[in-house]
């Protein structure tokens, strides 16, 4: 960017464009300055509500920086054992939900990329019918059940194993490899398996690294299946259990101040704690994207073919 | 090199994959070994943050009991889908405990079973523990389908006005006694103090100032007949009473947003005079106050006397909190009952609501004393585990509770002090669930706190109530204020 300006800067002619470009460009880093600010804010303030003593939180003295510094509610939340459990529950299911989800979007999407195979267009058409049409919650619920699937693990990643919409992005991207690779291949005696996974796989590391974030993340931040799924408490994931730590014992003056459950309005969960376990199950996703960061900047094709 | 890779990844999942199915086989063994054996049961409680599974409660009542329970929780949102899927599954659970507005849904479906038979059989302790009017309270159509389960003894003040006596001190001025005494004080605040006089969260109706109009509770009694307090035309006057407070500066200007954390903020953070805090968040208040300002003083406003001299508390009441039902489904009725009814046993009743004398709790001068931290430990979720209780013995159980905590204790102990005499108890507290009342009540609620909201913040003049009243009644307060009558007159 700066050599553009310094190139429109050298003609004379320019200059006033140039002016009303530096304010541009100016207000530009502002505007998204701020942007960043908003989405980092919230968490600079969690990280100094963790990190402060909950008389400071209660009464608002909280902003940016720690009150009263204190490490307590880092070491009661990785001593609890119900927090450990539901994040042993969440690494699970992320990690495998990612590794088989990637595998079954690529051998979907590898046939489909192929001009070749007969009735492509009938089954593609089959995968899209379902992005737009559903069984809904109760039928979906009531097929777990007869798969015996319910209150297990596997209920948390088997059912969404192919998201359509990935298996699309990496259908469009294997379309994109040049056949003449493929051609190459075969003249020097390569089966379809040799191909896919010698040529096709190590090609695609961009877009399976995208898509394996994609799921990651989602597997992760998924709470919904969790909670209409899952009964056992012990089999509970990390943002159910962060959903159900920051509920409030909602009592309203509207119900005359009537306590149904005494001990629901005694037990209160310290801010402080809340804050520190929201930032403990925030940061291993987060950690996860400096690693593929790598794949999103290369171009893996360049210099693939020749002449 | 490649090849070495995929192989790898390929182990590495069939690793992980084998390390789940362990995990599935271990859990799914855990839920179905019950089915032989008549001693087990399974039972859905509501949401409560902690595990039921592992609780010391539980341990005690299957040493007690010799069932053994498997607890389960409805998620913390989205409970009564849940529970609507779980019984449109027929999912095999023996024991249920639902709120109010869940029992009407599955007892108007006919998911539940009729008890009245098991309980003549096997229900001798509750039959004797339990009153007839609570009893009442549990019928449908002429069939008892759940035990119910009151709560901490009939009327008890929740709220009182609590005020910076140190700054009261200061301006040489005494705790309002009145509405006229009570504006005086916010006024002095506000010029004075130069903070905000009275905070409070998103409260349509105030209880401490709207019942020195006469309205205490939702529902009231006048004539014989049960109103709306909507309908009341001392509705009118209180809104306009608030509405000048707002218009002066003299109450939140944040009315409508407050949450109650916020409130107790401002409280705490020194820059509001007056709030109305339940007894169960005083700690939290006291505490955080108390590190800001050690000097700082909070003292408790008794209650509000209107023209006439006369002071009322608004109460809800005894009200049935929960229902414990077992459903058609079940598949160990007649267990389900035998155990529910060992529960009230009066030694083993007394042991799950505030544990075992010398271990968990004192008993001095015919008070009972918790023993900390053990209680703490043991007892701290005590209450989910009640499937009913003693109505007699339980009020004085639950106050123990109350001791756990210095600061609750006396602001509770004040708070009902101030209101000796004084409660009046909603009329509805004693009411079955009623259908026309359970499908309109939360949306009018709704609609009630918002346009009163604006009434108060005067971007909708008060000229508009008649309006809001006809709307209100035609989206179901009529039918709601209908069949309440028709229950009240048939009791």
């Amino acid at each position: 960017m700066k050599t553009e300006l310094k190139k429109t800067t050298t003609k004379p002619s320019t200059i006033r464009i140039s002016a009303g470009e530096r304010v541009f460009h100016a207000l530009n880093y502002i505007f998204f300055a701020l942007v960043s600010w908003t989405t980092l804010f919230p968490f600079l303030n969690l990280l100094a509500k963790s990190l402060s003593s909950e008389e400071a939180v209660l009464s608002g003295r909280v902003s940016l920086f720690p009150v009263d510094i204190q490490f307590g509610t880092y070491l009661y939340v990785l001593s609890d054992a119900k927090f450990m459990n539901a994040f042993m529950v969440s690494v699970t299911i992320t990690a495998a939900g990612t590794a088989i989800g990637l595998i079954m979007t690529a051998i979907a999407a590898y046939p489909l990329s192929k001009p070749r195979l007969r009735g492509r267009k009938f089954f593609i058409l089959m995968y899209v019918f379902t992005m737009l049409f559903s069984g809904g919650l109760i039928p979906a619920y009531l097929l777990m059940h007869r798969l015996e699937l319910i209150d297990t693990l596997w209920v948390l990643f088997l059912p969404s194993m192919i998201s359509v919409f990935n298996m699309l992005i990496i259908k469009n991207y294997f379309e994109s490899l040049p056949d003449e690779l493929e051609e190459s291949a075969k003249m020097d005696g390569a089966t379809n398996l040799t191909i896919l996974l010698r040529i096709t796989v190590p090609l695609s590391l961009p877009v399976f690294a995208t898509i394996a974030l994609f799921y990651a993340v989602g597997f992760w931040n998924d709470y919904f299946a969790s909670m209409i799924y899952i009964n056992s408490p012990e089999l509970k994931p990390l943002q159910l259990y962060l959903k159900e730590l920051l509920i409030h014992s909602n009592i309203t003056y509207q119900d005359g101040g009537h306590v149904p459950n005494i001990d629901a309005v005694m037990n209160t969960t310290p801010q402080a704690i809340q804050a520190a376990s929201i930032l403990v199950a925030t940061l291993p996703i987060l950690l996860v994207y400096p690693f593929l960061q790598k794949y999103f900047v290369k171009g893996v094709l360049i210099g693939s073919v020749k002449g | 090199m490649r090849r070495n890779q995929i192989w790898l990844s390929i182990v590495a999942v069939i690793a992980v994959l084998s390390l789940i199915g362990c995990n599935g086989s271990k859990s799914g063994a855990g839920a179905d070994g019950g089915e032989g054996d008549g001693k087990q049961l399974r039972q859905l409680m509501p949401f409560e943050r902690f595990e039921p599974n592992g609780d010391a409660v539980a341990q005690y009542l299957k040493e007690k009991t010799d069932y053994t329970v498997k607890y389960e929780m409805l998620p913390a949102e989205n409970a009564d889908e849940k529970l609507n899927l779980l019984m449109a599954n027929k999912e095999p659970y023996d024991v249920l405990k639902l709120a109010p507005a869940q029992y009407y849904q599955l007892v108007s479906s006919g998911a539940l079973e009729p008890l009245d038979d098991l309980i003549e059989q096997y229900g001798a302790n509750m039959k004797q523990v339990i009153g007839s009017e609570s009893w009442e309270g549990a019928r449908y159509e002429g069939k008892t389908y759940a035990i119910p389960e009151t709560g901490g003894g009939s009327g008890t003040a929740s709220y009182a006005l609590v005020v910076r006596q140190d700054w009261l001190d200061e301006m040489n001025m005494k705790a309002p006694t009145n509405l006229d005494e009570f504006v005086t004080v916010l006024r002095a605040f506000k010029e004075k103090k130069k903070v905000i006089p009275l905070t409070g969260g998103k409260v349509p109706v105030h209880p401490d100032i709207a019942s020195v109009f006469g309205l205490t509770t939702a529902w009231m009694e006048r004539d014989g007949k049960i109103i709306h307090s909507v309908e009341a035309p001392e509705m009118r006057e209180y809104l306009a009473f608030m509405s000048t407070l707002y218009k002066e500066g003299l109450i939140d200007s944040e009315w409508g947003i407050n949450t109650a954390d916020k409130s107790i903020e401002k409280v705490a953070s020194g820059k509001a005079a007056m709030y109305s805090p339940g007894w169960w968040v005083a700690p939290n208040l006291v505490n955080a106050l108390a590190k800001n300002f050690p000097d700082a003083k909070l003292g408790i406003v008794p209650v509000l006397k209107d023209k006439a001299g006369v002071a009322r508390v608004g109460s809800a009441g005894n009200t049935i909190n929960y229902f414990i039902a077992v459903p058609k489904f079940a598949k160990h009725k007649e267990e389900a009952v035998k155990w529910l009814d060992m529960k009230f046993d009066k030694d083993i009743f007394k042991g799950i609501a505030i544990g075992e004398e010398g271990a968990h709790h004192k008993f001095e001068d015919g008070v009972y004393t918790p023993i900390m931290p053990k209680f703490a430990d043991e007892r701290s979720n005590a209450s989910s585990f009640l499937t009913g209780v003693d109505e007699k013995n339980y009020p004085i159980y639950w106050q123990a509770r109350l001791k756990k905590n210095p600061v609750v204790e006396s602001y509770f102990a004040t708070f009902q002090k101030n209101a000796e005499g004084l409660l009046v108890i909603d009329p509805m507290s004693a009411a079955p669930p009623i259908p026309d009342i359970s499908k309109n009540l939360q949306r009018l609620n709704k609609y009630q706190e918002d346009t009163f909201i604006n009434f108060i913040s005067g971007t909708e003049p008060l000229d508009n109530y008649d309006q809001f009243l006809t709307e209100w009644r035609a989206q179901g307060g009529e039918e709601m204020v209908k069949a309440a009558n028709e229950w009240y007159a048939k009791r």
